[in-house]
């Protein structure tokens, strides 16, 4: 296809507000794409390679600026560029403003019009094709060492030179990733099924396991349904990862009954791809069938950060004996395997030079919570309870082993009680993770999709600040901390009665209403028993009753009404948030509050 | 087979004025010499050029291709002294050039040929005016140029018998003329065509500023600009397209 036709057409879809509409052209310009379909259907999202490729052109707005200053003609720069930028405020305007085609090629004076046969040395005169753009393109990502900037330079003002005014508007927005021209990959799939005659949950499969829309738009054409369906996972091609949006314990119980529960963890995502020395499970992976095991990492943008992570790769060599995708976090760890900071991860995570030194500061370890290709399998379609059997199997080296014993797996329980769940959160907290996440047992594996399968527990809707009433003296090696905090808030009503209890000086009115265990480290226990000791009143055995003095900001995820304190509400999940020294307890939450938070919505 | 002996001078000036135009080229060992033709990205400027056996201390080859990765090679010409011989010899099982210079070896791989851009036809051109001159000369009509603008206008006029050089900038302009007199030799004929200076300037840096330079001009034509080094053994020739000038 020219490329003319290709500019022409996207500045239709450019120009298209309705989406049923730009599914059409779409569909039209996927249905003339001839040979280039599969560079059509990148370049109209404004991609230039695959999806799982993580090849980049690396080309900075300056280069570009150049390129187009050097094809517009005599005495433009790139500063020239960038002020016109200004003034107009996208760069495909700014480059269909400009008149190029003035440099001559050699092509035009050695009488055939055509100086080579692979299409780049063609002369200006003949017309750009996307397959030209798109080779250009792929030299130009190729570039690099020294000069390789020049290079880009001259690459992307030979392709500028060659362009028409609608030309130069999507080359320039396509070498800067600002196609915007309202083309989604829900668009391009649409269009691929209506092109090709195909359903679009195939279609969709398709993409989700190639992560390829090029590839899935010339099999539905060339193959049909038949071809879209025999697509599978490969080993080296990354797959999005499938994500969580927030909710609660309660609300996942209610839409599943039972709920899998698993800890999260403060890392960073990682998809791991195995494939172990010429596997007889493999499934024609392009990366496989070789003497040496072959393991990648791909970051959640499917970013290639194998180099970053030695361990990971030594973890996989090690345990795996056959091909896997596998899904999972690296966590940064301290000497004693304790997690450590998100930002510690970070520290390791793309890291290119000096992996070794940065691993003797900071070592990570994996953990895996689900399998998306076992030995030959693809298991997106099998419900999370199957592919966690699976992972756990790929994991243990021995089956009778205490899957609590297996190293790289994130354990998943399945429970339909709160209070287990509250329990599972809790240890999370502890070991130093961020809380838990929930699954839906029954779902399958959903690449690229924030759905309500998965969901983040969300901490605190709301916070209150509560009067600690009361504690509990620690065990083990907590003995010497108090702890388990009983919350109260005042009964505003009461106060009033009585009068102004702050300038009386009169003891408040308050009423429990939960206890705070969890999200306290062992550090912010010390400080906490320090600042409430000398509150004490009355001791029994190891609970302690504590006279109003420290209000603590809890948050919690929801309140119910339960006879079990004497504010007749219960908080749902308390976490400890901190300490509001800035108020005394005059000024804490009244149990009117917790009425209204309770029943009056939420904010 | 291909084993060579050649002065890192001879060899350093070849390299460079290839790569002013490309990274990768590919080299014909001829019987008879080194030859090398490439053309830039955008098609818009050639070199062709050619080192016969004879610039070299020994020279054996039999009509071999190789592809090369140019400022590789440069890099390795650059460690020898100016007065060092540099022996290339190329493992044909391999496909890696072995290059030594005294005692130091540099084993290079090669890049498959048919992955650099395929080499360009010649343009017959029939240039009606040639200008004749030092590479000092050219040496400042560019510099000169470069200060006002991006690009240079080179012609002949062919009454008054004289080859000039224009730059017009956005506010300052250059304009230099050389006649008979100041040239080693001038054919006249009509002749005015405008030129990138990004390619020019490039050209430039391979020009010695003591060669003899040849310009071949027509109207809204290629210049032709050819020179010699390795005392007349290796010939460089550059082919630039001009601008099509506005108005």
């Amino acid at each position: 296809m020219e490329f003319a036709t290709f500019a022409t057409r996207a500045a239709t879809i450019d120009a298209e507000p309705a989406d049923l509409e730009i599914v059409d052209h779409v569909r039209a310009l996927l249905e003339a794409a001839g040979e280039d379909l599969e560079i059509v259907a990148r370049f109209v999202q404004g991609r230039v390679f695959p999806a799982w490729d993580s090849t980049t052109l690396d080309i900075g707005p300056r280069t570009c600026y150049e390129a187009i200053a050097r094809a517009a003609g005599t005495n433009v720069d790139a500063d020239d560029v960038e002020e016109r930028l200004a003034d107009r405020g996208e760069i495909g305007d700014v480059a269909a403003s400009y008149d190029f085609g003035g440099q001559q090629g050699l092509g035009a004076f050695t009488g055939r019009g055509d100086a080579g046969g692979d299409g780049n040395t063609g002369s200006n005169g003949g017309e750009l094709t996307t397959r030209e753009v798109a080779e250009t393109l792929s030299d130009l990502a190729a570039a690099d060492g020294a000069g390789s900037q020049d290079r880009k330079v001259d690459l992307l003002f030979g392709l500028f030179n060659r362009c028409s005014s609608v030309e130069a508007r999507y080359l320039s927005r396509l070498v800067l990733s600002e196609m915007r021209i309202g083309v989604g990959e829900g668009t391009v799939r649409d269009a691929i099924a209506a092109a090709f005659d195909v359903p679009d949950d195939r279609v969709e499969r398709a993409l989700q396991v190639s992560n390829d829309y090029g590839r899935v738009a010339r099999v539905a054409r060339d193959a049909g349904l038949e071809g879209l369906d025999a697509m599978d996972l490969e080993i080296g091609r990354p797959v999005q990862a499938m994500l969580a949006q927030a909710g609660t314990v309660m609300g996942a119980l209610k839409d599943w009954d039972e709920a899998g529960v698993e800890w999260k963890y403060d890392g960073a995502r990682i998809q791991l791809h195995h494939e172990p020395p010429s596997s007889p499970g493999s499934n024609g992976a392009p990366a496989g069938a070789n003497d040496a095991a072959t393991t990648r990492i791909y970051s959640r943008n499917m970013e290639d950060v194998t180099n970053a992570l030695p361990e990971v790769v030594e973890f996989a060599e090690e345990t795996l004996e056959q091909p896997a995708i596998l899904d999972g976090e690296v966590v940064a760890v301290d000497d004693a395997g304790e997690p450590l900071p998100f930002q510690e991860v970070l520290k390791r995570f793309r890291r290119k030079h000096d992996v070794a030194k940065a691993r003797e500061e900071i070592s990570v370890r994996p953990v895996f919570f689900d399998c998306l290709h076992a030995a030959g399998e693809d298991l997106l379609s099998e419900p999370l309870t199957r592919r966690h059997d699976r992972l756990e199997q790929l994991l243990s080296a021995d089956e009778n082993l205490d899957p609590a014993a297996v190293d790289g797996l994130s354990l998943l329980w399945f429970s339909d009680d709160p209070e287990a769940i509250e329990s599972i959160d809790a240890e999370a907290l502890e070991a130093g993770h961020e809380g838990i996440m929930l699954k839906d047992p029954d779902s399958t594996y959903s690449p690229g999709r924030r759905g309500k399968h998965w969901r983040k527990r969300k901490p605190d809707i709301e916070t209150l600040d509560c009067v600690v009433t009361g504690a509990e003296w620690g065990e083990g090696r907590r003995a010497t901390f108090l702890g388990t905090f009983e919350l109260s808030v005042r009964d505003g009503d009461a106060s009033e009665k009585r009068g102004s209890a702050r300038s009386t000086g009169a003891p408040q009115h308050l009423e429990t209403i939960g206890k705070v265990a969890t999200g306290i480290t062992d550090e912010t226990l010390a400080e906490l028993t320090a600042l409430l000791e000398p509150h004490i009143v009355a001791e029994d055995g190891q609970d302690v009753d504590l006279e109003p003095a420290v209000v603590f900001e809890v948050g919690y995820e929801e309140i119910q009404s339960s006879p079990t304190y004497s504010s007749g509400y219960a908080l749902r999940f308390p976490r400890f948030v901190g300490v509001r020294h800035d108020k005394d307890p005059a000024e804490a939450d009244t149990l009117e509050r917790v009425q209204r938070l309770r029943y009056g919505g939420r904010r | 087979m291909f084993k060579a002996i050649v002065s890192a001078e001879t060899l350093t000036s070849a390299l460079d004025s290839v790569s002013v135009l490309v990274d990768e080229c590919k080299i014909h060992l001829e019987e008879d010499g080194l030859e090398i033709r490439a053309v830039d990205p955008a098609n818009v400027g050639m070199v062709d050029l050619s080192l016969d056996a004879a610039a070299f201390e020994s020279y054996e080859a039999d009509g071999g291709l190789i592809g090369v990765d140019l400022s590789r090679l440069e890099d390795i010409a650059g460690m020898a002294d100016s007065g060092q011989l540099i022996q290339l010899e190329l493992d044909e099982e391999t496909r890696k050039l072995h290059i030594q210079i005294d005692g130091l070896e540099y084993t290079l791989a090669l890049i498959d040929p048919d992955s650099i851009r395929q080499e360009p036809d010649i343009p017959d051109l029939d240039l009606p005016a040639e200008v004749v001159l030092e590479g000092s000369d050219v040496n400042r009509s560019v510099t000169a140029a470069d200060m006002v603008s991006d690009h240079i206008a080179l012609g002949v006029d062919d009454a008054a018998e004289y080859f000039y050089v224009d730059a017009e900038g956005d506010t300052d302009d250059v304009h230099l003329e050389l006649t008979q007199e100041d040239l080693i030799d001038l054919q006249v004929g009509p002749a005015h065509s405008l030129f990138s200076l990004d390619y020019l300037k490039d050209m430039n840096k391979a020009i010695p500023a003591d060669a003899e330079v040849t310009l071949a001009l027509g109207e809204e034509f290629p210049v032709k600009i050819y020179f010699g080094f390795a005392e007349g053994q290796g010939q460089v020739t550059y082919m630039l397209a001009p601008r099509i000038q506005s108005d």
